[in-house]
């Protein structure tokens, strides 16, 4: 099946449209296909589209979760809507009461107005691909279900979406110029304020400066889960800021295989993988697929995590900015050594708090409430880039070796990560407090 | 080898800060499209969002460089090039057998060594090798010389004569599995290497895998080792685990991938457009990566005092000022996105230019929709001056291929570029003013007995009047599918004459050889120049 390959290998059992080959068995659920096959596409869309940055990428994964959500809400009596508790929601469109609709035509036309909303700047192949997977998954749904039923079903689910999009036209996030680069930039200065790292033209200013300051989904201000300052700056030996960068410095002189593999398997490049917030997205997709979980509980699961990602990358910018840490190529090559290499591509922003850490203890924090301590699960996120599952006792595991992959792959300091992880568990936390089962 | 005068100058601005000496002179450039009669357009939708490419070469016998170019749709168009010599471009179209569909570039090769330049036509679909006849008439010969097209979607070509052989060995990039409509990523298609078969002809494809949906390769001797590699730029909003790639071409050899224990460095671009040129003077040549936002320029990390460099580079594209990001004149400051790349000495004066082709893909809203082509002048310390407005060439239709060629044989390079969903466009060079003794330049062409005759692989090197020595390698391949086969142009400012040499491709070198300027001249083995009247 070679359209299921590598990362979707698990979604094959509930998804199978395009070229590939019939599903075997009945299709006893066409909502999860209809998740799973936009999903699919979302995480690819977002690997594809220049502009999806995983801030971005972590914004999208929000907005397109809670259209998912609510349009299963609205036709699952066992789930309640967002709508109130997340603020910034006004109630959504109620189905019209003593008629039909087809839940999976409803699901359906949501994600497509979604993914068609969050995704409309991608580039021609991703139009040609979204417009193909709508018309496929239009022709299975829709089969058989009565004219009136299917155009009400659709325009509702197509309601739903537009609700939801309306709501998040200005939270700061919705325009996005130059691929996310300043067009100009005033770097700080000072030793320890951030400098370029590379000679990329585009990224000699760093990535979406006020991203920080957008609304967040759930958390109760942009102050919400601050953190103390990095370990001040010193470039004195014996001083914890130099003991820092030692750290990162020996330990990237003496990689283990297993430490080149795990900073390989975290790095989570945009434009090169789903980002940080679409692995986790993967991981959620390959467990619904593993152990056939309702559609109702895989919606549950993805708005929250889609959620932690979104507001654990708003707060974590917004103290990246206001520490404007540099990174430790510039400090190690400035102090230490000169000719010194990184194993990972160093990310054009500043350091601290460490993205990655924050929004997978954010996630791990979430998806430990969801499906308690040692949840077990392999990550076959990267097969088709080569790189191996690994396997996870729980998700709290998965997110420290997330978030120390940045101290093997050279680009953080360790207090950016232990922090990272702490300010991620605050903002789960706060995710947690969403009732979604009545 | 020796380290030449511009690396040392490349290396000086990136400790300090990019130094600027004196400008050089703008060559400016009329267009004359309508009037030269080049009415053309490369057409097509989401398969033909890449291609666009133009062959240019000497189809008639007149010794000046006729144009082919890539329809997509529209059929492919060959336009006998009529110009006078000095004066006005003029293009006329002529029937040729080169009229067919689904066509997304071109490149000139004589493959069967009668000295009448041939045809590989790249499609959307089976390639087609067409046999030059003459008087740009062409037939197709595929099925004659083995040639199996495959029935795949071709983006690059390149070829060279593996030592031995009487026929070449060409190599074909592809894309995407256009049948893979819903999930196409992940799903690139492998190139292929056609070597020859005993007895003439091709033998079968041999798969080059895995492949990352190729949009340029070039067959190049980067180490100087007298046996090309295979340079292949991929399309990283495809390939899955991919990379750009370098593969070993030993005669008589299954191709080998470069890998990082080779001293291959990972790098994943939207690769597009290969151009290569010796820009600092030592031997090696750098590479320029067309891309989307940031280009690259690549020059080897380290050259041993002996032995053979590993193919290890650095990017010196943002110091030399040829990163051409984003568009340098017009209202419209997102992103470009670059596709076809040449170098060339558009002002004579020595120093190779860098000309580059830009072009939205397609309606993508985060680049650059008004996206004028580059033309970046060297300097003498290795740094580039956009002069692309200045010049005239500014154009802001949605570029794909192009070429740089002297088409009215007036010793100044002439600019043809290929838009997709628009006409084609071709500028006359007017020339530089630096001066009345300025200006300089030779043509040279090669020619080889036996079945190689443009002796594709030589080095041809050039004295210039700093006492600096220009290499070229002779190569099929590269830019954004199409190329150039013929005359190949050197600047010389203000010399009156220089010498020449030529490393021919069997590694025998020639004597050095004392051309006059302002003329073309032919080389050939073990033969005195003959200069063209």
């Amino acid at each position: 099946m070679k359209i299921f390959k590598g990362v979707y290998v698990a979604l094959a059992v509930v998804a199978c449209l395009g070229g590939a080959p019939a599903l075997a068995g009945p299709a006893q659920d066409d909502r999860s296909e209809v998740l799973a096959n936009w999903y699919r596409m979302i995480l690819e869309l977002v690997r594809h589209t220049p502009t999806q940055t995983p801030p971005v990428a972590s914004r999208s994964f929000a907005y397109t979760a809670i259209i998912a959500y609510e349009a299963t809400a609205s036709g699952a009596p066992e789930l309640q809507t967002l709508a109130g508790q997340l603020v910034w929601l006004d109630p959504l469109p109620v189905r019209e009461a003593g008629v039909d609709y087809a839940d999976d035509v409803v699901l359906n036309a949501a994600m497509a107005r979604a993914v068609d909303v969050y995704f409309a700047n991608t580039g021609p192949t991703g139009q040609r691909a979204k417009a193909a997977l709508y018309k496929q998954l239009e022709g299975k749904v829709g089969a058989g279900v009565a004219a009136d039923v299917l155009a009400r079903s659709a325009a509702y689910g197509t309601a739903v979406a537009d609700h939801v999009i309306a709501a998040s036209e200005d939270d700061g996030g919705a325009v996005i110029e130059n691929m996310g680069f300043p067009m100009t930039h005033t770097l700080g200065g000072e030793p320890q304020d951030w400098v370029p790292t590379n000679l990329i033209r585009l990224q000699q200013a760093p990535l979406l400066p006020a991203w920080g300051t957008n609304r967040p989904m759930v958390l109760p201000s942009g102050e919400a889960c601050p953190l103390p300052p990095p370990p001040a700056y010193s470039e004195e030996p014996g001083s914890e800021f130099h003991a820092q960068a030692m750290e990162v410095y020996e330990t990237s002189r003496a990689l283990t295989d297993e430490q080149k593999r795990i900073a390989r398997f975290w790095s989570d490049d945009p434009m090169l993988s789903p980002t940080p917030p679409g692995h986790w997205v993967a991981i959620l997709f390959q467990i619904a697929a593993r152990d056939q979980r309702p559609v109702e509980a895989q919606v549950d699961a993805l708005v929250r995590l889609g959620i932690a990602v979104s507001d654990g990358f708003i707060v974590n910018w917004r103290d990246k900015y206001r520490y404007d840490l540099l990174r430790p190529i510039t400090y190690i090559r400035r102090v230490i050594d000169p000719a010194w290499e990184p194993l990972l591509n160093t990310p054009p922003f500043p350091e601290y708090p460490s993205g990655h850490s924050t929004q997978s203890g954010a996630v791990a924090q979430v998806l430990t409430a969801v499906f308690g301590e040692g949840f077990a699960f392999t990550d076959s996120t990267h097969v088709d880039d080569g790189l191996a599952p690994r396997d996870f006792p729980d998700f709290w595991t998965a997110a420290r070796e997330a978030g120390i992959s940045r101290l093997y792959g050279g680009i953080h300091f360790r207090a950016a990560i232990d922090l990272g992880l702490e300010q991620g568990a605050c903002v789960g936390d706060f995710v947690n407090g969403l009732k979604t089962w009545k | 080898m020796t380290r030449g005068r511009g690396l040392l100058m490349i290396c000086a601005a990136l400790a300090a800060g990019p130094v600027r000496a004196e400008d050089p002179a703008i060559a400016t450039f009329a267009e004359e499209t309508e009037a030269a009669g080049f009415a053309h357009s490369f057409t097509g939708e989401w398969e033909f969002m890449v291609g666009g490419g133009t062959a240019v070469f000497d189809c008639s016998g007149d010794g000046r460089p006729d144009v082919f170019a890539a329809g997509g749709t529209a059929p492919g168009q060959m336009f006998r090039n009529d110009s006078e010599t000095g004066g006005a471009l003029r293009l006329t179209p002529v029937e040729s057998g080169l009229e067919q569909e689904a066509v997304s570039g071109a490149y000139p090769i004589d493959i069967d060594g009668d000295g009448v330049i041939d045809v590989a036509l790249l499609r959307v679909g089976p390639d087609r090798l067409m046999r030059g006849l003459g008087e740009c008439r062409f037939e197709d010969a595929s099925a004659a010389w083995g040639f199996d097209g495959l029935d795949l979607w071709s983006t690059a070509f390149a070829a060279t004569w593996e030592a031995g052989q009487d026929w070449p060995t060409l190599a074909v990039g592809t894309y995407i599995d256009r049948a893979q409509e819903a999930f196409p990523w992940g799903n690139c298609t492998p190139n292929h290497l056609y070597r020859p078969a005993g007895g003439g002809g091709f033998a079968a494809p041999l798969p080059l895998e895995p492949g990352f949906c190729a949009l340029s390769i070039l067959f190049t001797d980067w180490d100087r080792q007298g046996t090309p590699d295979l340079r292949v730029s991929n399309d990283r909003e495809y390939y899955k685990g991919g990379q750009e790639q370098l593969w070993r071409i030993e005669p008589g050899q299954p191709p080998v991938a470069f890998t990082e224990a080779d001293g291959w460095q990972r790098l994943r671009i939207w690769g597009m457009g290969i151009a290569q040129e010796d820009i600092t003077f030592d031997g090696f040549p750098e590479f320029y990566l067309t891309s989307m936002a940031d280009n690259k320029l690549q020059t080897l990390a380290e050259v041993p005092a002996e032995g053979a460099p590993k193919p290890r580079y650095r990017d010196v594209a943002l110091k030399a000022g040829v990163t051409a990001h984003r568009p340098y004149t017009g209202d419209d400051l997102r992103p470009s996105t670059a596709w076809h790349a040449q170098f060339g000495d558009v002002n004579n004066d020595g120093l190779s230019d860098l000309f580059v082709v830009k072009g939205n893909v397609w309606e993508m809203p985060d680049f650059a929709q008004a996206d004028p082509n580059n033309l970046l002048l060297q300097r003498a310390d290795g740094t580039f001056l956009e002069s692309g407005d200045r010049a005239g060439v500014a154009s802001m239709r949605q570029g794909r291929g192009g070429a740089l060629a002297d088409l009215n044989m007036d010793g100044w390079l002439d600019m043809v570029v290929i838009n997709r969903n628009e006409p084609a466009q071709v500028w006359r060079n007017m020339g530089a003013d630096a001066g009345a003794d300025a200006g300089r330049w030779v043509q040279v062409a090669l020619e080889m007995p036996g079945p190689n005759r443009q002796a594709v692989g030589a080095w041809i090197e050039v004295k210039l009047a700093d006492g600096l020595v220009q290499q070229r390698e002779v190569t099929i391949g590269g830019g954004h599918v199409g190329g150039v086969l013929g005359w190949h142009h050197f600047g010389l400012g203000t010399a009156e004459t220089t010498e020449v040499r030529v490393r021919w491709p069997d590694g025998t070198v020639g004597p050095w050889q004392a051309l006059a300027a302002d003329a073309f001249w032919t080389l050939a083995p073990g033969a005195e120049p003959v200069r063209r009247e």
